[in-house]
């Protein structure tokens, strides 16, 4: 079976290509990419004015079970991926109870292969030390046989030097990278939004921004002084970027992530105790904004993730203090992205795709991220239409949980076409006679 | 039309006028005796935070305009059952009670649960984000000895941070024309203050400098050992309102506690008692504004007892 993807600009940043041409999958494997057109074609996928790309990579993603299959479940976390526009996602530890041993490593990697599932590849993170509970590292070298391509302590940040030094020396000597939650509880605790003008009004206690710079400096040294690949989740301060440009000028092996809440909204969101704006860390300020546009440009910041954290509506219908952090991201990231970067100019289609799919799969050494042929075990391509307008309705997601802050907005750019090995997601606007069946 | 009252932030200083003015004439009448407007109305007075003097202000406010008032205490199994807030004020709602005074350790609670009850939500205390009727009782005292608060120095004095009191006095004040400072340790001083409507000093005497008006916090139990001040006598000696100290603001200042009092901390006995504290006449004050606000609230007064209700009016914030 030989399907043609035909006439689409090709953004593959793992060969600096960004050319007009066709993209042919035969059976689920990716056999030829460039500007010449194959013959003897079974189907016609008409990209004319679209994006093809290697499938998207989520580095961060929350699926919820086992523990809390009422908010997300691997099946719906994983159809909604598909939904969004990717064909890898890393799963967290944080699960109930955590990911910290060998069996729920298979439990999750099987699960998410059912027929029922989205279709997409699950690579699974698994916890730093036993229980997240910061004491005790965890079996990282059995986890990884298994099948992890990371750990992290997610939720539960590892408070003591001394505990995050010895599982970053475990990592090296396990070759896993080390994705950390950098945040100061002694500092954060407590609070519920940014320390600032707007929690000095609402009369909430605020978490200073002190509390993630400080570990994200600290996280980068014991990286600098252990050769620990270290992969910083969420920043959102301009001090914490500052941190990581000097950590990467120093020469450690630092990368890190941003979310679209922390580069679309600020502290000021949060308006009359609206827990759609309650994020982790919390969302900031202008001038934040306005460093991390910069980094982003110059390359300081390497991926964009969702960070997909699904919560019960009745948790977030509380108040402000008592609501869960996070939102859910995974079926809005590339609109949000592609409207608020890609658009204005801040990034270039070439590199929005390198954040969203090559570089978190360099990262994490996912066979991912590229379409060169036979470099990925099936075929994982992604078509964006980018100049789709639509308003982004929470309720019509595959997730099973429903809080966004991006409800109801107006957005340019959306994934349409999700290929792994075969078609797994055809989005309405991928209109039907964009398609011909020649035989 | 119904209307809740949950922050002195929202209100413009016509709505602050019309408060007070209510609270000044129901004052007048109450103490001469005279007939009141009679709400015949039930109203819930939800405290999921222990109070016995808003409670009992509430509660009094509520006999002289012949409303019913509920009572649902933390302590009470009713508010203890591990049921989410909305739940609680949906099941409030559907028991037919008229309106809420609610209190809550968390901020915002109120305005979540004015978004599901559909009659007026009173804000009785919420975190540390405002107690509305707390400034208007101040505000009352202040006015009836000053005439006036516009152009008025007032210095809110302590844990400023952690007060709600300290944020729907500056509100009030501020809207009125007062020039507000507030006064306090660094580390109970909010981070950035820059949109409260206040200037910030560290030093007392300064701070209190010619003030027309002090309003003194109270120093919360758990300051004393979450590690964010040295000790009691520290605290005292550098923010003690006292005789001393009085000199220092302008000739027959107001002194003003929102209580309890912890004496000999931020008070010591001459000033709580002497000529400056106008501590009584706040709370005797507090019930006449909170008769305000409850009449305010509902609007107009309904003299036929249990016309069948149904929950289409519109509530304004």
């Amino acid at each position: 079976m030989r399907t043609l993807l035909k006439n689409g600009r090709i953004l593959d940043p793992s060969q600096d290509l960004d050319v007009i041409g066709h993209v042919l999958i035969e059976d689920d494997q990716l056999a030829s990419v460039g500007t010449d057109l194959p013959d003897d074609i079974d189907d016609v996928y008409d990209c004319t004015g679209l994006w093809i790309c290697p499938g998207l990579v989520d580095p961060h993603v929350h699926l919820r079970e086992p523990g809390r299959e009422d908010e997300e479940t691997i099946i719906s976390g994983t159809q909604a991926a598909a939904a969004g526009g990717f064909t890898t996602i890393c799963c967290m530890p944080n699960t109930s109870p955590p990911l910290d041993n060998p069996s729920l490593v298979d439990f999750i990697l099987d699960r998410s292969a059912s027929p029922e599932a989205g279709g997409v590849f699950v690579a699974p993170v698994g916890a730093l030390t036993v229980g997240l509970r910061g004491e005790q590292i965890a079996d990282l070298a059995a986890m990884k046989r298994a099948g992890i391509v990371a750990a992290s302590d997610e939720e539960f940040p590892i408070q003591s030097s001394f505990i995050m030094q010895k599982a970053m020396e475990t990592c090296v000597q396990v070759d896993l990278p080390v994705m950390a939650h950098c945040e100061d509880l002694s500092l954060s605790e407590g609070g519920s939004m940014n320390e600032g003008a707007m929690s000095a009004v609402l009369g909430l206690k605020g978490i200073p921004r002190g509390a993630e710079e400080i570990m994200v400096m600290r996280n980068c040294l014991l990286s600098l002084h252990t050769g620990c690949q270290l992969h910083v989740m969420r920043v959102s301060t301009w001090g914490a970027i500052e941190m990581i440009r000097q950590a990467k000028y120093l020469g450690a092996p630092v990368t890190c992530e941003v979310s679209p809440q922390h580069f679309v909204f600020t502290e000021e969101h949060v308006g009359e105790f609206d827990t759609h704006y309650k994020a982790m860390p919390p969302l900031r300020t202008q001038v934040d904004i306005d460093i991390m546009m910069q980094a982003l440009q110059e390359g300081t910041i390497d991926v964009i993730s969702s960070d997909h954290s699904p919560h019960a509506s009745h948790k977030t219908q509380a108040p402000f203090a008592d609501a869960p952090f996070g939102q859910v991201g995974l079926e809005s990231i590339v609109g949000v992205t592609l409207s608020y970067l890609t658009h204005r100019g801040i990034i270039s289609p070439l590199e929005t795709i390198r954040k969203l799919s090559t570089k978190p799969a360099q990262i994490l050494r996912l066979d991912a991220g590229t379409l060169k042929p036979g470099e990925t075990p099936v075929a994982q391509v992604t078509v964006i239409d980018p100049d789709c307008e639509w308003t982004f309705d929470v309720n019509k997601t595959f997730s099973r949980s429903k809080n966004s802050p991006f409800h109801g907005m107006r957005l340019r750019g959306r994934s349409v076409l999700t290929f792994c090995g075969g078609e797994i997601y055809r989005d309405r606007h991928f209109s039907d006679d964009r398609i011909t069946m020649l035989t | 039309m119904e209307r809740n009252l949950l922050s002195i932030r929202h209100l413009d200083a016509e709505q602050i006028e019309e408060l007070l003015t209510l609270g000044h004439d129901f004052k007048q009448r109450v103490l001469a005796g005279k007939e009141i407007a009679r709400i015949s109305k039930v109203v819930g007075q939800l405290f999921f935070e222990n109070s016995t003097r808003t409670r009992v202000s509430f509660e009094q406010a509520a006999h002289y305009l012949g409303m019913k008032s509920v009572n649902f205490s933390s302590t009470s199994s009713s508010l203890n059952k591990g049921e989410t807030l909305k739940d609680t004020i949906l099941t409030l709602r559907y028991e037919r009670l008229d309106g809420l005074v609610m209190r809550h350790p968390a901020s915002g609670a109120p305005a979540l649960a004015a978004k599901y009850f559909g009659g007026p939500v009173i804000n009785a205390g919420d975190g540390r984000h405002e107690h509305p009727t707390q400034a208007l009782a101040d505000a009352l005292t202040i006015r009836e000895r000053r005439g006036s608060i516009e152009g008025l120095t007032v210095a809110i004095v302590g844990d400023v941070e952690h007060s709600r009191v300290a944020r729907s006095n500056a509100w009030l004040l501020a809207k009125l024309g007062a020039n507000v400072r507030f006064v306090g340790p660094r580390t109970l001083m909010p981070a950035h203050s820059g949109l409260l409507p206040g200037d910030v000093f560290h030093d007392l005497e300064s701070g209190i400098k010619d003030a027309d008006v002090i309003i003194a916090l109270r120093l919360q139990r758990e300051r004393m050992t979450d590690g964010l001040i040295g000790s009691i006598g520290e605290y005292a000696r550098q923010y003690q309102i006292n005789r001393d100290k009085l000199r220092y603001a302008a000739p027959g200042a107001l002194l003003l506690h929102p209580g309890p009092i912890n004496r000999g901390v931020e008070l010591d006995d001459a000033a709580a008692d002497g000529d400056n504290s106008v501590i009584t006449a706040q709370v005797e004050n507090g019930i006449f504004v909170r008769m305000a606000a409850l009449y305010w609230c509902f609007h107009e007064p309904d003299p036929e007892p249990t016309k069948p209700k149904t929950r289409t009016k519109k509530v304004k914030a």
